[in-house]
């Protein structure tokens, strides 16, 4: 018995981290649904929010629930910040040569890749590169006991925050003309340009979507862990990436369920085996779905535009 | 000339030293059908993608309903009313039939970005009564629920001039509807055609097979090399000797 009550508070925490990776992922996913493009910089959209979010807590100490919706405004305006910077330039070209280029694609990765390492760095300069403690006010460590399960408070605000913006986000894509409109570039950019789609719009309202999913991952990370650094938007980014190829690329059901996957893995593998062998598993079942299933577990073939 | 509908005044295009339209110049009436032919290379999806905004023109200008189009962006242009559709078909393959062609719907209004987010959205009155008369239009109201990758290739060509339908257009391009259909599917897209032109809608229609233009068109543009060879109407192109040559090569002196 002791085992099970042990194993379902590992499998909780491992939920709770899937959480996370999966509002990143979703980020990711719909980004690389409107563009095809991998962005890189979305790790650094999920540091930013934690330390805006960081920011705002010792500058004014405002009630928990005043910060998140700052930090999905930092959120978005980083992420139409970023489309501006890294993505548009590359988007000026519309002749049918660049918009099929390989070229063209590289460069617009790679140029998301550099302002992501830019952005690194000047947060290493302004903030050093060392951890940086939470107030203890606003961590969510408490134990919170349901039944014989202990589960720290950050991981109920954190299922509880995850379960809103996916709720929300559900409603925007399947209930809104700007979610029309986003699965429409999804699916055929130039069809949706032909009908009267704004693309340009449309793919800027994804980027700020997508965004202010990441950046609020980043503050719940920070005030459950106690602790960020401008390093810390890293290896969730790398997690998150890897659940959105599991989940087949442009499956958003897809990748929430691999993120899960993923953070109920790593939490039982450091509990049972040690925390050396988290990375290996989650790139272990990254492999094993790649070769028995190409088009990721939740991928349909997907029209490239 | 308040009857113009659409015109073209000089339009050239050049990609490095090819010409890949030179100097062309034409009208399309209110009410008209006209189809746009000629051999494979002659410049009919360059003056495609030159009227519809896909492609900058190296000179000369479009004109739609009165106002200068020239350099608009293509989401502008289908929301002054030019529906289009595509020789390889650009529907949405993994959205339902109705969410496809509620998109076009929506881009015909525009998205306010308030309206957009607040006022009943995907699934307004206004924008489901004109995807559902767009779905009836097409015959595609039973399958309004299917997810569009499911359905045959000839339905999903209907799908997409459902799609252009509900945009409420003024002039609708077809780009080569007969690609791909065998003879019976493409008697039946002619008889289509016919009846969404006696419906109101003007329509040019940029097309390979012969059969069809000849058959539906009051009047037919002719472009070869870039250039319009012929404007006129089916019988006095089809005896037009630029058009035979451009077509069938030099003829003998025996002929």
């Amino acid at each position: 018995m002791v085992f099970d009550v042990f194993f379902l508070q590992q499998v909780i925490n491992g939920l709770s981290i899937g959480c996370v990776y999966a509002l990143m992922a979703i980020g990711f996913t719909l980004i690389f649904g409107v563009l095809n493009v991998v962005n890189f910089a979305h790790g650094e959209v999920y540091t930013i929010g934690a330390f805006v979010g960081l920011m705002v807590i010792t500058a004014m100490a405002p009630p928990l629930l005043a910060v998140v919706p700052l930090v999905l405004a930092v959120g978005a305006v980083s992420g139409v910040g970023l489309e501006r910077i890294a993505f548009r330039p590359f988007r000026r070209f519309t002749d049918e040569a660049s918009q099929k280029s390989r070229a063209m694609r590289e460069a617009t990765l790679l140029s998301s890749l550099a302002v992501s390492i830019v952005t690194r760095e000047i947060m290493m300069h302004i903030f050093g590169g060392d951890m940086q403690g939470i107030p203890s006010g606003y961590l969510l460590q408490q134990p919170v006991a349901i039944g014989p399960v202990m589960v720290a408070s950050g991981s109920l605000v954190i299922f509880a925050t995850s379960a809103v913006m996916l709720g929300a986000l559900q409603f925007l894509l399947y209930r809104t003309q700007t979610g029309l409109g986003i699965r429409a570039v999804s699916n055929n950019q130039l069809g949706a340009r032909y009908v009267g789609i704004n693309t340009d719009r449309t793919i800027v309202t994804t980027f700020a979507v997508g965004s202010m999913l990441g950046a609020t991952a980043g503050i719940l990370v920070g005030l459950y862990d106690g602790a960020i650094s401008p390093h810390m938007g890293f290896a969730p980014g790398v997690k998150a990436f890897v659940a959105m190829v599991m989940g087949g690329l442009s499956s958003i059901p897809g990748a929430v369920a691999c993120a899960l996957l993923l953070g109920v893995s790593e939490s039982i593998a450091t509990e049972f085996l040690s925390s050396g062998w988290k990375d290996l598993i989650t790139y272990s079942l990254l492999v094993i779905t790649l070769v028995f299933f190409p088009q990721g577990l939740f991928g349909h073939g997907r029209e490239r535009a | 000339m308040s009857n113009t509908l659409l015109s073209i005044q000089g339009l050239t295009r050049r990609f490095g030293g090819l010409l890949a339209v030179s100097d062309v110049s034409a009208t399309i009436a209110k009410g008209e059908l006209v189809g746009l032919i000629g051999p494979n290379g002659a410049g009919k999806t360059t003056l495609f993608n030159l009227i519809t905004g896909f492609t900058p023109p190296s000179d000369g200008t479009v004109t739609f309903d009165g106002q200068d189009v020239t350099g608009r962006k293509p989401w502008q242009i289908a929301r002054m009313g030019m529906g289009r559709t595509f020789q390889n078909l650009r529907v949405f393959p993994n959205m339902t039939v109705f969410d496809n062609v509620s998109v076009g719907a929506v881009g015909a209004f525009g998205q306010s970005p308030w309206r957009a987010l607040v006022n009943g959205g995907a699934r307004s009155r206004a924008v489901s009564e004109r995807s559902w008369e767009a779905l009836e239009r097409v015959g595609l109201t039973a399958q309004a629920g299917d997810i569009a990758a499911n359905l045959s290739y000839g339905k999903r060509k209907y799908l997409e001039i459902a799609r252009a339908l509900a945009t409420a257009p003024r002039l609708l391009i077809l780009d080569e509807p007969a690609a791909g259909l065998n003879d019976t599917e493409t008697a039946e897209l002619a008889d289509f055609i016919r009846r969404l032109h006696a419906g109101g809608v003007t329509v040019l229609l940029v097309e390979h097979d012969m059969g069809l233009v000849m058959g539906s068109c009051s009047r037919v543009i002719v472009l070869a090399s870039g250039r319009k060879i012929a404007d006129g109407t089916p019988e006095a192109v089809q005896r037009d000797p630029a058009v035979l040559e451009a077509y069938l090569g030099v003829e003998d002196d025996a002929a």
